[in-house]
């Protein structure tokens, strides 16, 4: 069968969810095709016995409170979607184990945030005060970039947000020495930095920055029914405003036209058609379905340059004992066994982060029960090494076993004989459920010269393909749950505006 | 790379270096091959995903044995290579066309993870009368009949860091398979734990592979077999249902966990007789085997006042308008309709079938009910255990 339709969404992970969501409300007619029996993408969630997991969400930055709301709140509120947040009280504990470790807990707020670094660093006052304005520097910075559509003069970047210039061209520990924090403050606020998947000698100072001053002026939002419920209130949306979603409906195919314009796109049994497609599909998937010759050079060169992001391994457990009667009192702990985030990323089982969402959220198991949700980021090959389909189970089972024994040793608890429930996920999940390739979760590595900044700035000039618009973790804005929301609204908005505008069109 | 520094000195940085984020990236990218993207497979996690979890497996039915009156055994042969591996205990969709519709029924791998390697799955499909789909594999599948089933699912394993070392399993008629499976993997050594099968059945030509269970056990001192009839007396042969008593009997020392699987009634039983135990919930364990086929003997069911409903059923751009009785499930009025559903456990665990219900009311078994929470809050249903309870329009996904 062929359909007909104003635009197609590919893929109903975040990104694609908050396209179809503003593109219905806009009056549009639009279909979103998901490959999945569920919207979400990693925004899920699976039920073992009596016990509902996470997937992948710890929480999301910028959600404020229902008094204040922040943008990813307002975000979800301007969408139709009912769902709340919880807000979490703390950033995460961070425990490093090895020589010079510490245990320490970093509180949400500027004034609590502050407070918590002091107490075990109190040399960082005049640091932490550069910092707050660095932090300031930057919104504004983004402000002034954001009214002028990212294409900034660039004479009045340099003049007046030039501090802002410094973090988005340096590494997140460059400029934090350049704050003059010490080693150790250096190492406590870099924490977060598997977040963004690069070890702090190569990320990003502002794309860190954003992410961590939504942390802190936000607080941590734990949504209430899980990111699943953030998926489904999206897909709701999508309904209620008159759009189609096709679930079990994989595209196998992008339909390109004489001009190497993506026209439409085929499924197994149909063809569908627009004037606009959108896709929350990686670009690296993308090309290999649009046939030889429809991709230009240069996005080829630009794909094959690119490394992909990070994968995990996860293990979700359902505890028949709750939080409190195991001694289980953090929402976030982060541990390792040595301080710096290069050493980390280096060494097997050298970081990992364990949450307990009842922390957060006690209804979140049965009473009387809890869940610990351990992410483990996959740096490297290395951790898949020797692992066949034969000895998967093995191989996953023997891993949660190694970082369950560690993390008991580490908090001095006892989980072991409280196990109701396990499951593990990996890479090959991930490769399974999303068909990313190399099971990344993150799109591409933010490495340096493709870092935020650079690809900020790019935008435009890359992956320039008619009639189609990119949306996701794998984009400019990089990976992150708040931000895969707003790369979907902001593609949505460049093709409501293509549609709508006579001249927009035009120029296409 | 650079190292992380360890200096404590303020370093002084330039703003300038701003204008060197282009330069380099475009130099990065005129650097890189022009070569055509390479194909998926050519990761290792996603050639491991296509081996573990293919969308569907081709195989040939290889060998049948009639292993009672109203059991046989099929041998699954692969068509070319391999099968998906698995952990023992695991089921399989089985699919089977019936007047040019697809219909797929659960049932579990009888034959060891180790033969996948060969390209082998056994199922025992029991003969029932009142059972379309067990009729339709006697009556239709011989040697050679190709026969589609899915990848391998299901959580009815064992799991070393969640189960005891010592497990006591429960079988009731058919559902020896999985435990057929979990013995032979410990016989070839892929499991270790020590398993003690009780296995009951009416009388002793009932049971299942009783040769073959026998000579495990004499085999393996990690397996032990105790048969357990309730209709007739016999030597080396326990008499009686199984209950608490009988459990602790065979129980070893110290921690252990029970496995169940059977029939409805064995359920039934046992929610009376597991608790005498004593032993944690977290060590029991049941697998869903078998549809709820009828909702009247639910405690918090309350029969409507019509017996049968409208269903309306939108699929895509489709919509079709269908009968369902008060006492069966949507998924089983759509396909006695000819509508292809997706599905896959059909106990309302694995969400396979997950489904929008855009308006009326169905009933949920409550230990049936596998949807997540804001499921319930968007209104979601498992169309496999969900029964009418008023003329109702549901938006199904196609069959994939």
């Amino acid at each position: 069968m062929r359909y007909d339709y104003d635009v197609i969404v590919v893929g109903a992970g975040n990104g694609g969810l908050a396209a179809a969501s503003k593109l219905t409300a806009a009056g549009l007619r639009v279909v979103l095709l998901e490959k999945h029996n569920l919207p979400g993408g990693v925004a899920s969630s699976f039920v073992r016995g009596r016990f509902e997991f996470e997937a992948s969400l710890h929480e999301l930055c910028d959600v404020g409170t229902k008094e204040e709301p922040l943008s990813v709140r307002r975000l979800f509120t301007d969408l139709g979607s009912k769902e709340d947040f919880i807000n979490e009280k703390n950033l995460f504990r961070t425990i490093v184990t090895g020589e010079n470790g510490y245990d320490v807990t970093l509180a949400a707020g500027w004034d609590n945030f502050r407070q918590s670094l002091l107490k075990v660093c109190p040399e960082s006052e005049k640091s932490l005060d550069r910092l707050g304005a660095l932090l300031d520097k930057t919104t504004e910075a983004l402000a002034y970039n954001d009214r002028k559509k990212g294409r900034p003069n660039k004479l009045v970047m340099l003049l007046k947000y030039g501090k802002f210039l410094i973090s988005a061209s340096h590494s997140l520990d460059d400029v934090l020495r350049s704050l003059g924090f010490s080693y150790r403050a250096r190492m406590i606020l870099e924490t977060y930095w598997s977040y963004l998947g690069v070890p702090a000698d190569e990320l990003n100072a502002f794309h860190y920055f954003e992410m961590v001053r939504g942390y802190i002026n936000g607080g941590a939002g734990i949504p209430l029914h899980k990111s699943y419920g953030l998926s489904l209130s999206l897909a709701e949306t999508i309904i209620k405003n008159g759009g189609d979603i096709r679930y079990n409906t994989e595209v196998t195919r992008f339909i390109y036209d004489e001009n190497k314009r993506v026209t439409g796109v085929c499924t197994k049994d149909d063809e569908y058609y627009a004037k606009e497609v959108i896709s929350n599909v990686i670009p690296h998937n993308v090309f290999g379905m649009s046939g030889k010759g429809n991709v230009a050079e240069k996005d080829k060169k630009l794909l094959n340059a690119r490394r992909f992001g990070l994968s995990f391994i996860c293990i979700y457990l359902g505890l028949d004992k709750s939080a409190d009667a195991l001694g289980i009192k953090d929402y976030s702990v982060f541990i390792a066994q040595n301080a710096s985030s290069r050493r980390q990323a280096e060494t097997e089982m050298g970081m990992y982060v364990v949450n307990c969402i009842n922390v957060a959220v006690p209804e979140a198991t049965p009473e009387g029960t809890c869940s610990l949700f351990f992410t483990i980021p996959v740096f490297t090959n290395k951790t898949m090494k020797g692992v066949t389909a034969d000895n998967y189970k093995k191989f996953k089972s023997d891993t949660a076993a190694a970082y369950i024994e560690n993390y008991e040793k580490v908090l001095g608890v006892n989980i072991r004989e409280h196990i109701e429930e396990i499951s593990v996920a990996t890479p090959v999940t991930f490769a399974n459920y999303f068909g990313a390739p190399n099971g990344t979760a993150y799109g591409y590595e933010l490495s340096g010269w493709d870092g935020v900044m650079a690809r900020i700035l790019s935008t435009g000039n890359e992956l320039n393909i008619k009639g189609l618009t990119f949306c996701g973790g794998h984009g400019a804005k990089g990976d992150g749950y708040g931000v895969s929301y707003v790369t979907g609204i902001e593609a949505a908005e460049a093709v409501i505006s293509r549609l709508t505008g006579k001249n927009d069109e035009e120029k296409q | 790379m650079k190292k992380s520094s360890e200096k404590t000195e303020k370093l002084k940085l330039n703003a300038a270096k701003f204008l060197k984020i282009i330069p380099e990236r475009l130099k990065k990218i005129k650097d890189a091959s022009s070569e055509e993207i390479k194909a998926l497979r050519s990761y290792k996690p996603n050639l491991l995903a296509a081996e573990l979890h293919p969308q569907i497996q081709h195989t040939t039915v290889a060998e049948i044995k009639k292993l009672t009156d109203d059991v046989t055994l099929y041998t699954l042969k692969a068509d070319g290579g391999r099968l998906a591996p698995f952990g023992a205990g695991s089921y399989i969709s089985v699919f089977a066309e019936h007047n040019g519709v697809s219909f797929s029924r659960p049932y579990s791998i009888a034959s060891s993870p180790g033969a996948s390697a060969d390209g082998v799955y056994e199922i025992a499909v029991k003969r029932k009368d009142d059972g379309f789909f067990s009729k339709l594999i006697h009556d239709s599948f011989a040697v050679g009949t190709k026969v589609d089933v899915s990848a391998p699912a299901g959580d009815f394993t064992y799991e070393p860091l969640r189960d005891a070392k010592r497990v006591i399993c429960i079988a009731g008629g058919s559902g020896i398979t999985p435990f057929r499976s979990m013995i032979l993997s410990i016989l070839d050594g892929t499991e270790d734990f020590e398993l003690t099968l009780l296995y009951g059945a009416k009388r002793e030509s009932e049971i299942l592979f009783k040769d073959e269970l026998t000579a495990a056990a004499e085999k393996d001192g990690c397996v032990k077999v105790v048969f357990v009839l309730s209709d007739e007396e016999k030597d080396g042969a326990e008499h009686g249902f199984i209950g608490a008593e009988l459990i602790k009997k065979y129980a070893p020392e110290g921690v252990y966990s029970v496995f169940v699987c059977g029939p409805q009634a064995m359920y039934r039983y046992l929610e009376g007789e597991l608790p005498k135990l004593g032993i944690a919930g977290k060590y029991i364990r049941k697998e869903v085997f078998g549809q709820i086929s009828d909702p009247c003997g639910e405690p918090d069911y309350v029969k409507p006042e019509k017996e049968e409903f409208e269903l309306t059923v939108r699929q895509g751009a489709g919509e079709k308008h269908i009968k369902c009785a008060y006492n069966e499930t949507l998924l089983s009025a759509m396909e006695r309709s000819g509508i292809a559903a997706p599905s896959r456990c059909r106990s309302g665990v694995c969400g396979f079938c997950h489904s929008k219900l855009v308006s009326g009311e169905c009933y949920t078994p409550g230990r049936c009910d596998g949807r997540r929470e804001a499921d319930k809050l968007y209104g979601y249903i498992h169309p496999c255990s969900a029964f009418p309870l008023s003329d109702m329009i549901i938006d199904v996904p196609y069959k994939n």
